[in-house]
């Protein structure tokens, strides 16, 4: 079953003569608990593919549905709150607050969906432990290293438990070691949980943790590749 | 609700996390700010309630008898005098006896009788020393010779405004008369009656009642004026409390002390320009005041901005991952509360804990009064009010700005 049907969707930016298309016509389906790889060059327009998917921006054309309900149509409070319920996100530099502590920070989109003080807190407690942090609960996302703040966005993004999670070069502030670690725990959340997750990476060697790999170049989607 | 909430964890933490200087000199700017607000009007209308209150206690007292407006004077002046002394809650009051006269010095050095004299227009009052002493404390005002003796006849005090000497600072103001000293001869002529006195000492106050003066005993004053129906002009009178005038008034009407003479408390007596240019200076400072609310607000205004647009990317990841923008706001919004909150709370400590005493203490030596600090609780708590609203619309305003961007655009830090 797809949790994620875009169809024919085009992204242009600019007016007039200045006009540059990024996406164009470009179709995908997600099935739930996939996890799909989004690679390409720069400039491919694999990021703003996954921007149009995860809610973050709008096509200039075409539909996107995502559990079934067109999020093209949504205004940006009903986006918000789609977002909220809906998706979890990993970003490329952690984007943790820096004022919150880990725990804090792993509160806020549970707070925000209604949960009380007490019961944000036990819940972001244990998903700290699940990214494998546990102990590190008051620490300020500048007492811990690049590859724990990145464990900290994870455990975030799927302490409300999203239907997709979307990660956009979740490694490409990581050293080697600590960018495997990263891939290794959003393969075992797939495999372990069934989480859906979407992620653009430009190397190759963490797409191939992925189930399928799409392939962009100049807007458009030049190639598919099922791994398993 | 969990908007406030999340808000104020934002907003919280980032006031917690910042950094002590900075945070100190918001605070403090916010504090000058608020000194700004109050010490401004509070000194301009101090200049007036330092006058009010020299006025109050250097001659009007605290309730004021005077003849009713179809009379010259209070009538049965006696009758009244023997019902104020059986009120315990006057402590004391004097009478007084007014009228004008031509007071002349240096008439007996003149060896041109048709030059000119050395002559000065001046008011007398008729007292008894003993009790205007104990209403008034006059004898504090002299500041050459003595007070007057109740047992001598043939002295006068001659305010300071009525001699050469100390009126020159004001220039051709005051009629004067010159080489007055403790001991000269002077003529007081009231109608075709004459009288010579010696000067027994010059009076020098902040309040023009006794600056523009002349005080004689109240005998003396009624055999110059030809006063001898005993009625006088003025009795003015010192309560135990003094802001039980009203009630005093009201049992002093009960008995029918308003058949004979017009009662009326400070309030009511006071001369009326006094309470207009308080209320005028009230405004003026207001206004002068408010120029710091508007720099306080920008300043406001630019610290929230550089903070939010410092933070945008931040602010647009908390949006990408579901917070409600209301939320951002909120935590900006408390920020600026805190700044404000704390910056008065410190104004409102320092000036009634030190400055409105260290005035009191120390007053402003102006002209015509001891300026102190006026520092009304609810003009106090109005300007707070206004501080506090301004400061928060200033945290609201940039914060809102950045906030309201387009998150995608806050994340990639595009300008469109």
């Amino acid at each position: 079953m797809d949790i994620i049907t875009a169809k024919n969707i085009t992204r242009t930016f600019g007016t007039g003569h200045l006009t540059q298309t990024v996406l164009k016509d470009v179709s995908v389906n997600v099935k739930q608990g996939e996890f799909l790889a989004i690679m390409g060059k720069s400039g491919a327009g694999k990021s703003t593919l996954m921007y149009q998917l995860s809610v973050l921006d709008e096509p200039t054309s075409g539909e996107i549905f995502i559990d079934g309900i067109n999020v093209v149509s949504l205004d940006k409070e009903a986006a918000t709150t789609f977002r909220l319920n809906t998706l979890g996100y990993v970003f490329q530099d952690y984007a943790l607050v820096p004022d919150l502590s880990a725990e804090e920070n792993v509160m806020l989109p549970l707070l925000m969906r209604g949960n009380t003080w007490e019961a944000a807190r036990e819940l972001a407690k244990k998903a700290i432990d699940d990214v494998g942090l546990a102990g590190k609960y008051p620490n300020l996302p500048a007492q811990l290293s690049g590859g724990e703040q990145q464990r900290v966005a994870i455990a975030r993004a799927l302490a409300g438990k999203p239907k997709i999670l979307f990660a956009d070069e979740p490694t490409a502030n990581l050293d080697s070691i600590s960018g495997q670690a990263i891939i290794e725990l959003i393969t075992s959340l797939n495999q372990d949980y069934g989480q859906t997750v979407v992620m653009v990476t430009h190397e190759r060697e963490y797409a191939e943790s992925a189930n399928r790999i799409i392939q962009m170049e100049d807007g458009q989607i030049v190639g598919e590749e099922k791994l398993r | 609700m969990r908007t406030i909430r999340i808000g104020f964890l934002l907003g919280w933490r980032q006031i917690q996390r910042a950094n002590i200087w900075t945070t100190t000199l918001i605070i403090f700017v916010m504090m000058l700010t608020f000194l700004n607000l109050i010490a401004v009007s509070g000194i301009l209308v101090g200049l007036i309630a330092g006058a009010e209150k020299a006025v109050r206690e250097d001659s009007l007292g605290d309730l004021i008898i005077s003849a009713k407006d179809d009379e010259d004077r209070i009538l049965e002046t006696e009758t009244i005098i023997r019902q104020l002394e059986a009120f315990p809650e006057i402590t004391a009051f004097s009478v007084r006896h007014q009228g004008s006269g031509v007071l002349e010095a240096n008439y007996k050095e003149r060896r041109d009788l048709r030059g000119e004299r050395d002559i000065a227009n001046v008011r007398v009052s008729g007292i008894d020393p003993i009790k205007e002493e104990a209403m008034t404390g006059l004898s504090a005002d002299v500041i050459e010779g003595e007070f007057l003796d109740p047992n001598e006849e043939g002295y006068i005090l001659i305010g300071a405004l009525y001699t050469e000497e100390y009126a020159s600072n004001f220039g051709d103001v005051f009629e004067t008369v010159s080489n007055i000293k403790p001991g000269s001869t002077v003529r007081l002529t009231s109608g075709q009656v004459s009288k010579e006195f010696i000067v027994k000492g010059i009076l020098q106050s902040k309040v023009d009642e006794v600056s523009l003066n002349t005080y004689i005993p109240e005998r003396e004053f009624r055999r110059l004026f030809d006063r001898f129906d005993r009625n006088a002009d003025q009795i003015v009178m010192r309560l135990a409390k003094p802001e039980d005038n009203a009630r005093i008034k009201e049992i002093l009407i009960a008995n029918n002390i308003d058949d004979l003479a017009k009662i009326q408390t400070y309030e009511e007596g006071k001369p009326k320009f006094i309470t207009d240019i308080k209320n005028t200076f009230n405004i003026l400072g207001t206004f002068i005041g408010s120029i710091g609310i508007v720099v306080a607000s920008i300043t406001i205004s630019i610290i929230i901005f550089i903070n939010a647009l410092s933070r945008r990317r931040q602010i647009g990841i908390l949006k990408a991952i579901g917070i409600d923008r209301r939320a951002i706001e909120f935590a900006y919004i408390l920020q600026a509360a805190f700044y404000a909150l704390l910056g008065s709370a410190l104004g409102v400590l320092l000036t009634y804990g030190f400055l409105i005493g260290f005035f009191e203490r120390n007053p402003i030596n102006f002209p015509f009064s001891d300026g102190i600090l006026v520092a009304e609780p609810v003009g106090t708590a109005w300007r707070f009010l206004s501080l506090f609203l301004i400061t928060l619309i200033a945290g609201f305003l940039p914060a809102s700005l950045i906030v309201r961007q387009n998150t995608l655009n806050s994340i990639l830090g595009r300008n469109k």
